[in-house]
């Protein structure tokens, strides 16, 4: 097929010293895993090392949580993650919200075999669990979209490294997020997270960061509080360093509930934290050893350029089909390389965990990405697959091919695409279910002309107060709990992140099981009912508040 | 060695042996304790900051790493050695084996491994890495990638 891609431009990928690294991480994890199963390393000990190579023991198998770093991918990455699939689990890999991908069904002595497949692929499973720097989300559209400050990938990686078994920062109170948004709207959510990153230019047009620490959700949602307005780009190592420390030495580790960066910056106050995070660094911030090396961002800039360039696509005509516009109105977004867009591909099947793929679907999706957006996708927080440069004349032979495969369904980008945790049809920690609600929602909307006109609302649902599903963010978020042995669901609504981070308000009791799509539906309808114009959801809510929404739905 | 409460005396790098008190008796008796010469075992929950000021009259220091997932010490280490360049030796007791590479990068100059470990082969824990991605307060032997 004739394109305009510039093929000798290839994907970032790690050296021979970084393929090396993770082959000595598997050696030493390999030695750790005889010991243990020789019972010389006992259970404790072998979990907090387990979970810093991203293994966690469920009941009756492992589970492996696999990094995708800052969400982007190669179509011989998502293939290698395919036959991992087949080779070690039943087929199947579960994309998760924060740019990872897990497989549930693993064999403990097979565990070096497989982390060994993946380092050939430049894959790993380093620190994507246990108490220390997870994997680093990055937008997912970076590089992509009009008004961007910068790609904030170069930044990711630069981060990801200096944090990859740091000597000091690696034995933390608890887990420690981060995420970098280069962006002008927020799809990473960074304000939940830990610790979150905003790209911005000073009033100088320097380049840096605003800081935000102690974001997070759970029993305790919190948004996190500024603490640095503007670090200059090569200043951020040391002063992510100080906050950390301050973490490490001050966070709480007498209380499991309380174990996460935002219970210190709420005990201590932003105001207080962010004081002793300064103080720290005034020791630090002029060692020239901690500055960020500029010449290596320089090099990293060059390897996450875009891979295309502009072309003038004339007078091509776009096809005529029903179903086709409607898939498009809802997946396709504008890319500001003239001549191509963004495509979404979601993953969402009824009845299914959302996130899940077969091995099948990630080869045809690696092929189609060769085919039609240079060998490259990105993973979302909404757990979809992103190809990031299509063509726009050729668009629609890549909706036929997914159509083909049945990767296409119209619902995308609607409210019947919900994220929901597995819920207690899979997880112990569960109170109530999720997924048999999220497709009772979807069966209830299934009339195509009301989901375009209710157009993108977000429903989460979350079957506990764990809150996988980000139920606190989302437009009408669910939340499952027990009363009297019986499943009923809080609903929190007009919570978000893209524009600004709002937390989710309460609504009232919590619905029975049995009432909950009814409640659902009457908080559709009132939206719809109060909208005007083109308003958002939390628009809506912003300007006619709670009580309309609780007088109907309690009524 | 596996209780902390164990140690009355420690032997340092030249093979003399130094008494030991623990971090609450110094910072209780800075002015006697400070002219006889004495190695300090500090905890996870002690405030390093408080003997910031008196090293140079500490003959060693012991850092006690007995709880595996308690990561203080690595923050400890590095402050003594790096910032306050504390030119003592800096021991970690009660040390875990596979936790030798982050206590070392981080300025523990020597340790003591808790006895469950005896009979491993300390070098390939200690340098299990070719290659090092940040700057710590001790690098020797490893490339430094930053």
């Amino acid at each position: 097929m004739a394109n305009s891609f510039n093929n000798l431009k290839k994907m970032y990928q790690y050296n021979a010293e970084d393929s090396n690294f993770l082959v000595e991480r598997v050696d030493q994890f390999e030695k750790q895993l005889k010991r243990h199963l020789a019972g010389e390393l006992d259970d404790a000990k072998f979990r907090s090392l387990r979970l810093r190579n991203g293994l966690y023991m469920e009941l009756h198998a492992h589970m492996l949580r696999v990094a995708i770093p800052y969400g982007t991918l190669s179509s011989p990455q998502l293939r290698s993650l395919a036959n991992v699939a087949d080779k070690y689990d039943r087929g199947f890999g579960h994309f998760t919200t924060r740019q990872n991908i897990q497989f549930n069904w693993i064999e403990l002595p097979e565990i070096a075999n497989l982390l060994r497949d993946l380092s050939d692929e430049g894959l790993h499973a380093i620190q994507t669990s246990g108490k220390a720097t997870r994997n680093i989300t990055a937008d997912p559209l970076s590089g992509l979209t009009e008004g961007e400050i910068e790609d904030a990938r170069p930044y990711c990686e630069l981060i990801r490294r200096w944090f990859n078994l740091h000597p000091e920062f690696s034995w933390l109170p608890g887990k420690f997020k981060i995420a970098i948004n280069g962006a002008k709207l927020d799809e990473t959510a960074l304000r939940i997270h830990d610790l979150g990153l905003r790209l911005i230019r000073n009033s100088q047009g320097q380049l840096g960061f605003s800081v935000f620490v102690g974001g997070g959700l759970g029993a305790a949602a919190m948004i996190a509080a500024e603490t640095a307005s503007f670090i200059e780009v090569e200043d951020i190592l040391s002063y992510l360093e100080s906050t950390m420390r301050v973490y490490n030495l001050k966070g709480r580790r007498d209380h499991q509930k309380k174990l996460r960066i935002k219970f210190l910056v709420r005990e201590l106050g932003a105001e207080e934290f962010s004081r002793l995070v300064d103080e720290d660094w005034q020791q630090t911030k002029n060692d020239s050893k901690l500055k960020l090396n500029l010449v290596e961002l320089e090099q990293l800039k060059k390897d996450f350029s875009l891979p295309i360039k502009q072309i003038d696509l004339g007078s091509f005509e776009e096809k005529v089909d029903f179903n086709y516009s409607i898939w498009k109105k809802n997946n396709v977004r504008s890319h500001k390389i003239n001549g191509f867009s963004i495509v979404n591909i979601s993953l969402t099947k009824l009845g299914a965990a959302p996130g899940d793929a077969t091995s099948e679907q990630m080869r045809i999706l690696a092929d189609l990405a060769e085919k039609y957006s240079v060998g490259e996708l990105r993973t979302t927080k909404r757990q979809t697959i992103v190809f990031p440069y299509v063509r726009k004349d050729q668009i629609f032979n890549l909706w036929q091919s997914l159509e083909k495969y049945g990767l296409a369904s119209p619902h995308q980008g609607t409210l019947a695409q919900i994220v929901a945790c597995p819920g207690r049809d899979y997880c112990d920690l569960a109170k109530a279910v999720s997924i048999p609600i999220a497709t009772r929602v979807q069966e209830r909307f299934n009339d195509m002309k009301k989901l375009l006109d209710i157009g993108d609302l977000n429903i989460n649902i979350s079957g506990c107060e764990n809150s996988c599903a980000h139920h606190h963010v989302a437009d009408i978020g669910l939340l499952g709990m027990q009363k009297n042995g019986e499943e009923y669901y809080q609903i929190t609504l007009a919570g978000e992140t893209l524009h600004q981070t709002v937390i989710g308000k309460k609504l009232g009791p919590s619905v029975s099981g049995e009432n909950i799509v009814d409640a659902v539906e009457t908080v559709v309808n009132v939206y719809l009912e109060h909208r005007q114009n083109q308003e958002r959801f939390t628009d809506v809510f912003k300007r006619i508040g709670i009580t309309p929404f609780k007088e109907k739905v309690y009524e | 060695m596996s209780e902390i409460l164990q140690i009355e005396s420690i032997l340092n790098k030249d093979y003399e042996s130094v008494n030991l008190v623990s971090f609450q008796e110094w910072v209780e008796n800075i002015d006697k304790l400070s002219k006889l010469s004495v190695g300090v075992i500090i905890g996870p929950s002690d405030d390093v900051s408080l003997i910031k000021g008196h090293l140079d009259f500490i003959a060693l220091i012991a850092l006690d790493f007995n709880n595996f997932d308690d990561g203080r010490g690595y923050s400890q280490a590095y402050l003594l050695s790096k910032r306050w360049q504390f030119s003592g030796e800096i021991i970690g007791i009660n040390a875990h084996l596979d936790q030798l590479q982050f206590m070392i990068r981080s300025g523990v100059t020597s340790y003591i491994l808790l006895d469950s470990y005896i009979g491993l082969n300390e070098e390939d824990y200690a340098n299990g890495f070719s290659i090092c991605y940040q700057e710590a307060a001790n690098n020797s032997g490893l490339q430094q990638k930053y």
